[in-house]
């Protein structure tokens, strides 16, 4: 799947991103499949503000948004589920996990939304990888951001997708961490010869990055 | 496992209270409404089947009221009779046709002597509901068969034989009773053999065939065609209120017990339709209640919803987990409805059986369809409460 952006602005910020130059806001771009793309945006910019735009949790912009070819605005219902379970997987900025359920079952009800992908087991290689298999049973609530955030990388990288959105994925995360987490998204991606969006403030060689954009 | 999940996501127990209330608001609207079905399928069945058709109750003997004022005049005239023919509830009239000669009985035996001044009565064939191969005359017959009422024989085993000291008799001995009957003329008395060959409970007279009655009356009458002062009608329907109202208006009276169906009916009636009225009015604020109760459930999980379509759960995944937590609960409650009228209308069938009245001793088609017809309307309600609500979550 590719995804195509044709002049998108947020209306409630078009004065603002008017009188600045980017890469995305108002410009025509095309996300080709596969492709591994850093969008680095200063605070304000609107990162999670674009990343909800490409996921269709806003509509208050101008300009279309195209999954291949067809506009989301007219995707709806079933068929958006149908691509949020096989198409495009997200990590939110604010990560949005269940806080009453388990951690497990917070990933677990992601694998199981849909045709799993992946059996169980490959929770427990994933949390093993990340270093969050301790805190598999507790509840996501009492997690640490950090862990959290852990947590909701698994389970975005626990679906099929042919996209992967990153919210500023590593944002709570130490160095180490973060490059657990860089490989194993790097590697699920392959896998799947997937594509990512990641959008995070500064530079950084986390990847190898075929697109570099600023917001 | 999804389900599990979504179990542990979308708690139902919140409004407990409410639900309970809805399961048992919805309980007793069902129970009323399927009595009410059930109700009126056995008065239906009572009314109009083989097994009840109420010999008695069918045929009914009808005279003008003998009071002061109508005194000398109780008979029936022709534009009486024609009227009468004319309702709707009269399948068939008869006349009954009295002995207009003095006539007695007397026993051939002396070992069981009697004797007894006797009138007679004769009604045409078709009203008669005793099977006899005896019950016939014609001109020359030596033999006459008689009907008597049942009537007459319990008043004389019950009260007779035991005030004179005589033996009890059975309808089999009385049948085999051969006894002489005198007819008194101007030229002396002309003598039959006569014998009982059936009781009946549908007239009370004494009966004869009618064609002995219409040459008797002919030969050895003096007067010559009295009006009849009593008919016999039958009717598919003696509680008719119509056919009660039709004897009151015109001064006719009958039986009062064999129209008791009458106030019966009425009575049924109101129960079937206070049963249906107070039924359905349960059912409505039950489905609004259950619909509250499951608008409830939504808005209270309105946060999880959200995020679980946000993260990619259908809509339509979730209308049938949905409608998995709530409609069960309907298709128990019309389980158990549909069970407990079963045991009732099996109960009431042995109870009844004992009273010689018979009603199926199974639940109705119409209540099964009617069950059915609810189920869909509870589905229909879940499913559209449900599919609403949660396109409300999804934008």
């Amino acid at each position: 799947m590719q995804i195509e952006l044709k002049q998108i602005v947020p209306i409630p910020l078009k004065d603002k991103f008017a009188k600045r130059n980017s890469d995305l806001w108002d410009q025509s771009v095309l996300f080709q499949h596969g492709e591994w793309v850093k969008i680095k945006a200063p605070s304000g910019t609107g990162k999670t503000t674009f990343i909800h735009t490409l996921y269709k949790l806003r509509h208050d912009y101008s300009g279309q948004v195209y999954y291949d070819d067809q506009e989301i605005k007219n995707i709806t219902g079933d068929v958006l589920a149908q691509i949020r379970q096989q198409k495009i997987s997200i990590v939110f900025q604010d990560l949005r996990l269940f806080p009453n359920l388990t951690a497990r079952e917070n990933i677990e009800l992601k694998r199981v939304l849909q045709v799993p992908l992946y059996e169980t087991s490959m929770i427990d290689e994933m949390a093993e990888k990340l270093g969050v298999t301790s805190i598999l049973n507790q509840r996501a609530g009492l997690c640490s951001y950090g862990e959290q955030q852990r947590l909701a990388i698994i389970r975005s990288l626990i679906q099929p997708f042919d996209w992967l959105l990153l919210d500023e994925p590593f944002s709570h995360l130490d160095q180490e961490n973060i490059s657990k987490a860089a490989a194993l998204i790097a590697e699920e991606c392959r896998k799947r010869n997937a594509g990512f969006i990641l959008t995070d403030l500064d530079e950084d060689e986390h990847f190898n990055y075929t697109k570099k954009l600023l917001l | 496992m999804l389900n599990i999940l979504l179990k542990k996501l979308i708690q139902t127990s919140s409004g407990r209270t409410r639900f309970v209330m809805a399961i048992i608001g919805l309980s007793v609207a069902l129970l009323l409404i399927l009595s009410a079905v059930q109700i009126q399928v056995n008065y239906d069945d009572l009314l109009h089947s083989k097994t009840n058709q109420d010999s008695i109750a069918n045929f009914l003997v009808l005279n003008k009221i003998l009071n002061n004022k109508t005194y000398g005049t109780a008979t029936f005239k022709e534009e009486d009779l024609s009227k009468l023919k004319q309702q709707h509830f009269v399948d068939d009239i008869g006349i009954l046709t009295a002995s207009r000669f003095k006539a007695s009985v007397q026993s051939n035996s002396d070992r069981f002597p009697f004797y007894t001044d006797i009138s007679f009565e004769s009604v045409p064939a078709a009203f008669i509901d005793v099977n006899s191969k005896d019950w016939k005359w014609k001109e020359g017959d030596d033999f006459i068969p008689m009907i008597a009422p049942n009537m007459f024989l319990d008043i004389y085993n019950f009260q007779f034989s035991l005030s004179q000291n005589l033996p009890q008799l059975t309808q089999d001995i009385v049948k085999m009773i051969v006894f002489k009957v005198n007819i008194n003329t101007d030229k002396g008395p002309v003598s039959f053999s006569g014998r009982i060959v059936g009781f009946s409970d549908r007239i009370s007279s004494l009966l004869v065939p009618q064609e002995f009655n219409d040459w008797a009356n002919k030969n050895f009458s003096n007067t010559q065609n009295a009006k009849p002062s009593r008919v016999v009608i039958r009717t598919k329907d003696p509680g008719n209120p119509a056919l009660v109202q039709y004897l009151k208006d015109n001064g006719l009276t009958t039986d009062a017990d064999k129209t008791r169906f009458s106030k019966y009916r009425q009575i049924v009636n109101a129960v079937v339709n206070v049963s249906w009225i107070t039924g359905a009015v349960m059912l409505l604020f039950a489905l609004l209640v259950f619909t509250l109760f499951i608008q409830l459930t939504i808005a209270s999980c309105k946060e999880e919803i959200r995020l679980l379509i946000t993260l990619g759960a259908s809509p339509k995944q979730l209308q049938r987990f949905l409608m998995k937590q709530f409609f069960p609960s309907n298709i128990i409650i019309i389980s158990i409805s549909l069970i407990s009228i079963t045991a009732l209308q099996f109960e009431v069938h042995q109870l009844l059986q004992e009273q010689n009245i018979f009603i199926s001793e199974f639940t109705s088609y119409y209540t099964f369809a009617t069950a059915l017809l609810i189920l869909f309307v509870l589905w229909f309600v879940n499913y559209t409460t449900i599919r609403k609500y949660i396109v409300l979550q999804d934008n």
